[in-house]
């Protein structure tokens, strides 16, 4: 009988709740005006950080010194909790409108994420501490792109939302044994690209390692259209500053030569089965000498695989698929936003960002003479090339949140030709322009 | 029944199981049917907006193709299973258990429950490496029996996707009915089947006369529990496909998902989730209707 | 397991002695080759699991998941372990799966009873709506759900899940046990009333322990589905002191990498004590999910 009786309190608490809650929101950002303490003092706190890099990767080495000497320096400890990316992907609205928000996390760049956050009023403005800090002089145009949003969270324009401590970028990843063997050079053109594609297949060797379940493909299809795309281009495929055309010169060349490609057999039909993961897979394996993909298997090619392989940028491009890396967001509703801010201040020092380098991650703020791995100088510095030249062209299913699942449903049907290059076109057309009058209004 | 005290009185048990109920899904159902009617990102209050999702979701050409694929899950996770359990519990209760040894059968009941235990997202990794086109187990053990010639992109071709999910969940479902069916079997006078089988009756006729008739209960069951299951599929498309290639792997409650959590598009989300709600109440009252009849029926 | 395993042979052994003189024929020797075909079959793909959690990553891509591990490779498991603070993940997933089995059982005895004993009017709408936890969409509940549990601070609290699979899985034990109770013995229930028992003392003194096996086999299967249950914990469970184990394992799984073997480990680890619970309880599933099988 008892036990009823709390069941039944509890149940009618919950419903009361639910009838006084109108909605969870509101959050009031009066303190972002406050002054920045760039020396706070955390003896007796807590910092809670959240992020989901597996604690070997580069950032994972780096943050973890990150905090040691976070510590060290302001007497406050860290509460670090790794997380899942799905746990974050899924969940990030609630959680950060609730009291069981972080002080600090990392949080996926671009409009759908980040961008969707702040103009939910859920994200800390940021621009007090850049100016505080001075980050913006560490981080090149391009990479502030990811970090601003305006009003209605999109991207490029605005106060700061989230601060970006390392960089990433889609570039080719090549079996140098391979390419031996066959007497093939490292290919500076796209014809010459394509030979070397052609030369594999004669040798009965599927050239590229791919995967059109995931992101692969989506974003070999994306560096194909930047081949001749300008900055502007993609300004205004991202932002929406110009309707996009799918059947532009750049999409319909992109989206021809993917199927040329198909039918050659340098993409194997297969493709569709595969994910990232397998294509990964049979690059380290060694079955498919090219993979066409991010720096973010760097780390595992190091390790895995078991022959001599290097990286270039794609042939003849001046923009390339890239960003910067995730970004360090404070929740709103941050208790200790100053020891948040110091903590991302040292995140951005050189000694975390030359040991990040040294980890085989890419720095946004280091010191080039201190990295001393030679694989890792050839990441950066192909990084740097592309942040040199303004080439950091984003991610084609970054404009609207569903369009990720999209252009690898319409790129399925490409490889398996149950729809046509100008159907698979205006089939992205469709989703696209669907997905942005959603955000635009 | 029960000397001086009505049936009223039994009101008092619901009482606990209905408060949880209508606490944790009547209210939040009744949440969503607002929110069907209104435009809602999951942050800032929602915003009425009428019959809108509705008007979309009858014109949403991939909701209602999400609903036909739906047909192959309720084949793969419903008819298959039942059958498939039925004869293997039937074969391992009546015969192994009996003609060979009771302890093969048990240890097989436990054998085809263990897919049940093995949470989703990990078994669609291990279906992964099976189904792969290149180097995956399948296609390596038909090209070492000299089947070669039937290799395929399993789960990258529309014409075989989503029949290869369904594989899979027959593979995951089986061990719930069979675990099921074979208890309820226990029930059964054995002497009933000795009596049948001096009779000359095969092991078919027996089947039919004595076992079918004798676990009719656990049957529907079964039938509704994995109806509704198979009607609200979600995780294994999730895992294995996200719906691709194209579309043709798509399922109700795995655009529902999407469109609340993907695109933030809650009150779409809702709509969707609002008329899977009612299609499967339908289906579940129908079978519950035929159960009670037919309860009715052998009570006269 | 030896227990149950002799456990069932009695049974068999009591119930058909002499079928066992009879010489096999070939038919049956056939059907046997067949539900052992099945058997391996399902158990393959866990195989697998083992396979791959004691491989090393550069073996994992070298030879694939079919090929066997050159050495046995244990720091998958170990990282796993550390990673995620398994022993806390696993006594949250206890805490949270055990709640759920025994309160689960008793709301679904006690909503039962009144439908299936007691036959109230309107029995079949109740049922019907009381189904309704099993039909609504998980995905659906988990806005309302979210600001409910925030604010009665049971958001981020092990609690909130406990609740939701109370209900969610009492449903089902509800229909379950009302389908069976209402094949109750008569006989029995008249008997206890004509010694003066009362609604309460039928319940717990009659019904309830002639239905032990099958409340049995109801806690065992709510065990192991809340265990495996995903979307709802990772939804409402936040901190990682408060996190299962199935939410645990998908920590492992970046945004675009994933370390195969480790997650292999993981896949171990994780279902290890489901395996063992299954293992040690399965004897229950054999027996009767139904009144009648007690004689």
């Amino acid at each position: 009988m008892r036990q009823r009786r709390i069941v039944t309190g509890g149940a009618l608490a919950l419903a009361a709740a639910l009838l006084v809650s109108a909605c969870g929101g509101g959050s009031d950002s009066a303190d972002s005006a406050e002054e920045i303490n760039t020396s706070p003092t955390g003896d007796g706190q807590t910092l809670t950080v959240w992020t989901y890099e597996d604690e070997t990767s580069a950032m994972g080495i780096a943050w973890k010194k990150a905090m040691e000497q976070f510590t060290e320096e302001t007497g406050a400890q860290v509460d670090f909790q790794l997380k899942s990316f799905e746990q974050i992907n899924a969940s990030a609205s609630q959680v950060l409108n609730s009291d069981s928000a972080p002080d600090i996390l990392e949080y996926n760049k671009g409009n759908a994420t980040s961008g969707l956050l702040s103009s939910q009023g859920l994200l800390t403005d940021l621009t007090p501490a850049v100016e505080a800090y001075g980050w913006a002089d560490k981080l090149s145009e391009s990479l502030q792109t990811t970090a601003r949003y305006s009003e209605d969270g999109v991207m490029g324009s605005g106060n700061y939302y989230g601060i970006p401590n390392y960089g990433e970028y889609v570039q080719v990843y090549y079996n140098k044994d391979l390419f031996e063997k066959y007497g093939l050079e490292v290919p500076t053109t796209l014809d010459e690209f394509t030979a070397v594609l052609q030369k594999f297949k004669d040798e009965g060797i599927t050239p590229l390692a791919e995967s059109a379940q995931e992101y692969p493909l989506g974003q070999l299809l994306y560096q194909l259209a930047l081949l001749d795309a300008d900055r502007q281009w993609v300004t205004d495929y991202q932002t929406y500053t110009a309707p996009a055309d799918f059947h532009d010169a750049s999409w319909t060349r992109a989206a021809n030569t993917l199927k040329e490609w198909v039918d050659k057999g340098f993409i194997s039909k297969n493709s569709t089965g595969q994910k990232a993961q397998d294509a990964g897979d049979a690059f380290t394996a060694g079955t498919n000498p090219i993979f066409f993909s991010g720096s973010w298997w760097y780390g595992s090619f190091t390790t895995d695989a078991k022959f001599d392989w290097g990286t270039f940028l794609f042939p003849g491009a001046k923009l390339s698929p890239g960003s910067s890396g995730n970004l360090w967001v404070v929740p709103e509703n941050s208790d200790a936003k100053d020891l948040a801010y110091k903590f991302i201040d040292i995140t951005m020092s050189p000694e975390i960002q030359n040991l990040m380098g040294n980890s085989g991650g890419i720095p946004v703020a280091a010191d080039e003479s201190a990295i001393t791995d030679e694989k890792s100088k050839e990441l950066i510095k192909n990084f740097t090339t592309l942040t040199g030249q303004d080439g950091l062209a984003f991610y084609p299913d970054w404009p609207t949140p569903t369009f990720y699942g999209e252009i690898n449903a319409a790129l399925q049907e490409l490889v398996n030709g149950t729809k046509s290059v100008d159907e698979v076109l205006t089939q992205l057309q469709t989703d696209y322009d669907k997905g942005v009058k959603e955000i635009t209004g | 029944m029960i000397k001086g005290q009505g049936r009223a009185g039994y009101w008092l048990y619901l009482v606990p199981g209905a408060i949880l109920l209508t606490v944790i899904i009547i209210v939040p159902l009744g949440w969503n049917v607002y929110l069907s009617f209104t435009k809602y990102r999951g942050i800032k209050p929602p915003e009425w907006n009428g019959l809108e999702n509705w008007k979309e979701l009858f014109h949403d050409a991939e909701f209602w193709a999400s609903f036909q694929h739906s047909i192959v899950m309720v084949v793969a996770m419903v008819v298959l299973p039942t059958v498939f359990g039925l004869i293997l519990a039937s074969l391992l209760f009546d015969l192994v258990g009996r003609r060979f040894d009771g302890k093969i059968a048990g240890l097989l009941r436990a054998v085809y429950y263990l897919p049940q235990i093995l949470p989703i997202a990990i078994a669609a990794i291990v279906v992964g490496w099976i189904l792969r086109p290149e180097d995956g187990a399948l296609n390596d053990l038909l090209d070492a029996v000299g089947l070669g010639g039937l290799q395929h992109n399993w789960l990258g071709s529309p014409d075989t996707a989503l029949l290869s999910i369904g594989a899979v969940m027959v593979w995951i479902q089986i061990g719930y009915p069979v675990v099921v069916f074979m208890s309820a079997l226990q029930r059964i006078d054995p002497q009933l089947y000795e009596a049948a089988e001096l009779d000359g009756a095969n092991w078919f006729q027996r089947f039919r006369a004595i076992t079918l008739a004798g676990i009719r209960p656990e049957i529907f069951v079964v039938v509704l529990t994995c109806t509704v299951a198979a009607l609200k599929v979600f995780g294994p498309v999730y895992a294995l496909t996200r719906g691709g290639p194209g579309t043709s792997t798509t399922v109700p409650s795995y655009y529902s998902y999407t469109e609340f959590f993907t695109a933030q598009r809650v009150g779409y989300g809702a709509t969707i989730a609002t008329a899977l709600t009612v299609v499967v109440l339908a289906v579940a009252i129908f079978f519950v209707r035929a159960q009670f009849r037919l309860v009715d029926e052998e009570a006269r | 397991m030896t227990a149950q395993l002799m456990d069932d042979e009695k049974t068999t052994e009591t119930r058909a002695p002499q079928n066992r003189r009879r010489r096999r024929t070939g038919l049956e020797w056939l059907a046997l080759a067949i539900t052992v075909l099945v058997a391996v079959v399902m158990i393959a793909p866990l195989l697998l699991v083992v396979l791959n959690a004691v491989k090393s990553p550069a073996d994992f891509s070298a030879h694939g998941p079919l090929g066997l591990p050159t050495e046995i490779y244990l720091d998958g498991i170990k990282t796993f372990w550390n990673a995620v603070d398994f022993p806390r993940k696993v006594w949250n997933s206890l805490l949270i799966s055990s709640a759920v089995a025994v309160l689960g059982v008793l709301v679904s005895v006690l909503n039962a009873y009144a439908l299936g004993i007691g036959r109230v009017k309107g029995r079949m709408w109740v049922l019907v709506a009381f189904l309704l936890a099993t039909i609504v969409p998980q995905e659906a509940l988990l806005y309302p759900l979210y600001i409910m549990f925030k604010n009665v601070g049971l958001y981020d609290t092990i609690w909130s899940v406990v609740v939701v699979f109370i209900v969610i899985h009492g449903a089902f034990g509800t229909y379950l046990l009302a389908s069976v109770f209402g094949a109750f013995p008569k006989e029995l229930l008249e008997a206890a009333a004509l010694d003066g028992a009362s609604r309460r003392q039928i319940l717990w003194k009659v019904v309830v322990p002639v239905c032990r096996p099958t409340l049995a086999v109801l806690a065992v299967f709510f065990f192991i589905w809340t265990w495996n249950e995903f979307l709802i914990p990772l939804s409402f469970l936040v901190s990682a002191d408060n996190q299962t184990v199935q939410v645990g394992i998908a920590t492992l799984q970046g945004e675009r990498i994933m370390n195969v073997t480790t997650i292999s480990a993981s896949a171990l680890l994780g279902i290890a004590p489901t395996l063992l619970f299954f293992l040690v309880f399965q004897r229950t599933l054999t027996r009767g999910i139904t009144a009648g099988a007690i004689k």
